[in-house]
């Protein structure tokens, strides 16, 4: 029997499911090992049982708990794809300001029709097994994961900084180019993807499990950011600092 | 071996030969993106840049790559297991004496039992041109460590002496492969001298140097096992693992298994792994050997300085400074660590 899989998104820019259906080269050989029953992106028909749930996107509503709780109940395994449902990601924002004001910006005078609570990750409103962070989700990464889930093996997911990657690959650090990064701090898996495409790190990945934060924010002062530049940078994707489940 | 002479316009020449013939699948030398050092495959002899300080990696990544596959199998009853152990030919331009003095190293580790054919394979399919290393990077103190220059290691050994290479040659690989590609002649008691003098006012050169002798650095560092050098130094360590990354001398690496998405076949892979990494020290029950980053620091000194030496009777760092650059909060250079601790002690 092959396992039932159902995509569920949550709040995003649903560039993560759109990423998963970019697989074009591997699709079908995954519709052989997989059955999908639930994709937004992908069909109409719906289905209720499944065995591994897939969520992209942040929890921000009170119909999201709600939603995420059932979907737990239903899955004998869920994973979170994408920066959002895996650390909050960019949702998280604007948890520094009131609720109400956050709704008035975005629905004026409708804002009273809706409701939003401070946006979090998955995981920290029910039990993750495995997140993959990541804006978009990691291809090559989730293709792993899922190969690894079928066979029975723990799916491995880096524990250390981009900067080790960002070596292999044999970039010249942006710091020594007069710029900065956060590559110190955030988890490997990209294989440095931005700084070999020229650019910084931003941290989508999240932090490493015991980051260094304190001597990453000295270097990054080193090279000329304020404390409030700082904080900004690492807002980006993880602001959220309510812990999980 | 002997010595010998070629002109600079020369030695392009031969460059651009090896290129054009192809009797090599690749040439291999020193090039340049974002004002630092790569070594990279050579499409003309205008691209070589051979007065540069240092590269981002060290060329062992030609006989160690970041990422290989070692055995290839398929699922099933019968697995069949194949070892992997491909090598292409290469001709490889422009290495340093500290770096060819690391592959000695590596070299010396792979080949102790159980031998590991991989790198032994593509090191004789190499031909290695080496330079000496005129203008140190400001974290060299590869002087100290007594390999400013090099008698080993090489097929073919260049020193600039202006408008012309002194050519030494370490190999009858070498020696035929100059025969054939260049136009060299024998050195004459003036080139050599010149030789002699550019290398001896290189050595002035180098800003970082240990404060010892340092076949004493073992002596020192079982002194010192419980100084507060260690962890003083490694409270800022971000556990990056860059310092070991791009050092000429760590072998480790770690394996992990992939399967194709039709889950039938599959392979074994190797990629480089760091001991400055939080991981690196934990077993299957999560137990961490080397939790801290104190004691993670210590036994990365401890490995450079002692553990290999002791093993394989060969440094385990060549003080090329990679690691010293590396490092964004600048604790990584042995030598900085081993002057505070023979002061200390
Ligand atoms: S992680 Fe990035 S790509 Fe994925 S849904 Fe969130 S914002 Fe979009
Ligand atoms: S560019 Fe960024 S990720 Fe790469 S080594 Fe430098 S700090 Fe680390
Ligand atoms: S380099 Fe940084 S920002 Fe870019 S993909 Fe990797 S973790 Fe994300
Ligand atoms: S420890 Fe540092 S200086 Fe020594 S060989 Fe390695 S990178 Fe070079
Ligand atoms: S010593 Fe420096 S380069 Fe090495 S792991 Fe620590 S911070 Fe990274």
């Amino acid at each position: 029997m092959k396992p039932k899989v159902a995509f569920f998104d949550f709040t995003s820019c649903e560039g993560c499911q759109l990423e998963v259906l970019n697989f074009e080269q591997e699709v079908l050989q995954l519709l052989n090992l997989l059955e999908i029953v639930n994709f937004r992106e992908l069909m109409t028909e719906r289905s209720d049982d499944y065995d591994i749930a897939i969520i992209d996107g942040a929890i921000s509503t009170d119909a999201d708990v709600a939603r995420i709780k059932e979907i737990r109940e239903r899955a004998s395994i869920l994973i979170t794809i994408g920066a959002c449902s895996s650390l909050g990601g960019v949702n998280c924002l604007k948890n520094a300001y009131p609720m109400e004001e956050v709704l008035s910006v975005v629905y004026g005078d409708a804002a009273g029709y809706y409701n939003t609570i401070p946006a979090r990750p998955v995981s920290a409103v029910v039990p993750v097994d495995y997140a993959l962070p990541q804006c978009p989700v990691n291809k090559a990464e989730f293709l792993e994961v899922v190969k690894a889930l079928l066979l029975g093996k723990k799916p491995e997911i880096p524990n250390y900084p981009v900067c080790a990657e960002c070596k292999m690959a044999e970039n010249a650090c942006v710091f020594d180019l007069g710029r900065t990064c956060l590559g110190p701090v955030t988890r490997a898996g990209c294989n440095a993807l931005c700084v070999t495409w020229g650019r910084h790190c931003w941290g989508c990945r999240g932090l490493v499990d015991d980051p260094n934060v304190d001597a990453a924010t000295d270097v990054l002062k080193e090279h000329g950011l304020t404390a409030e530049d700082i904080v900004n940078k690492f807002r980006i994707y993880t602001a959220w600092t309510g812990g999980s489940e | 071996m002997e010595d010998k002479v070629i002109s600079k316009a020369d030695f392009s020449s031969m460059v651009d030969r090896l290129i054009q013939e192809g009797e090599y699948d690749s040439i291999e030398g020193v090039k340049t993106k974002d004002g630092k050092y790569f070594f990279g495959s050579l499409t003309n002899s205008g691209e070589l840049c051979l007065d540069y300080d240092v590269t981002l990696l060290p060329p062992k990544k030609y006989f160690l790559p970041q990422r290989e596959t070692v055995i290839t199998f398929r699922q099933g009853e019968r697995p069949a297991p194949e070892p992997v152990a491909e090598a292409s030919s290469v001709v490889l331009i422009g290495v340093h004496p500290y770096d060819l003095k690391a592959m000695e190293l590596c070299e010396a580790v792979y080949s102790a039992p159980p031998a590991d054919p991989n790198l032994m394979i593509r090191k004789s399919k190499t031909v290695v041109i080496g330079v000496d290393c005129l203008n140190p990077n400001p974290q060299s103190f590869s002087a100290s460590m007594g390999f400013a220059t090099t008698e080993s290691g090489y097929d073919l050994m260049l020193t600039d002496i202006g408008d012309s290479y002194v050519v030494s040659v370490g190999t009858d690989r070498g020696a035929d492969l100059l025969a054939r590609y260049g136009r060299a002649a024998d050195a004459t008691a003036t080139n050599l001298a010149r030789r002699d003098e550019v290398r001896e006012m290189s050595l002035g050169r180098y800003e970082k140097s240990l404060s010892m002798p340092a076949d004493e650095i073992p002596a020192i560092l079982n002194e010192t096992w419980d100084s507060r050098v260690f962890a003083e130094k490694s409270e800022v360590c971000l556990s990056c693992g860059s310092c070991v990354m791009v050092c000429p001398t760590c072998v480790c690496f770690d394996v992990e298994d992939t399967v194709a998405l039709s889950l039938d076949s599959g392979e074994r892979y190797r990629k480089w792994d760091s001991c400055m990494l939080t991981d690196f020290a934990k077993v299957a029950t999560g137990e961490n050997f080397r939790e801290d980053r104190e004691s993670r620091f210590r036994h990365r000194m401890h490995r450079k300085g002692k553990y290999l030496l002791e093993r394989y009777d060969k440094p385990g760092c060549v003080g090329c400074g990679r690691c010293g650059l590396a490092c964004l909060v600048d604790i990584a250079l042995p030598a900085d660590t081993y002057n505070l601790l023979k002061e200390a002690s």
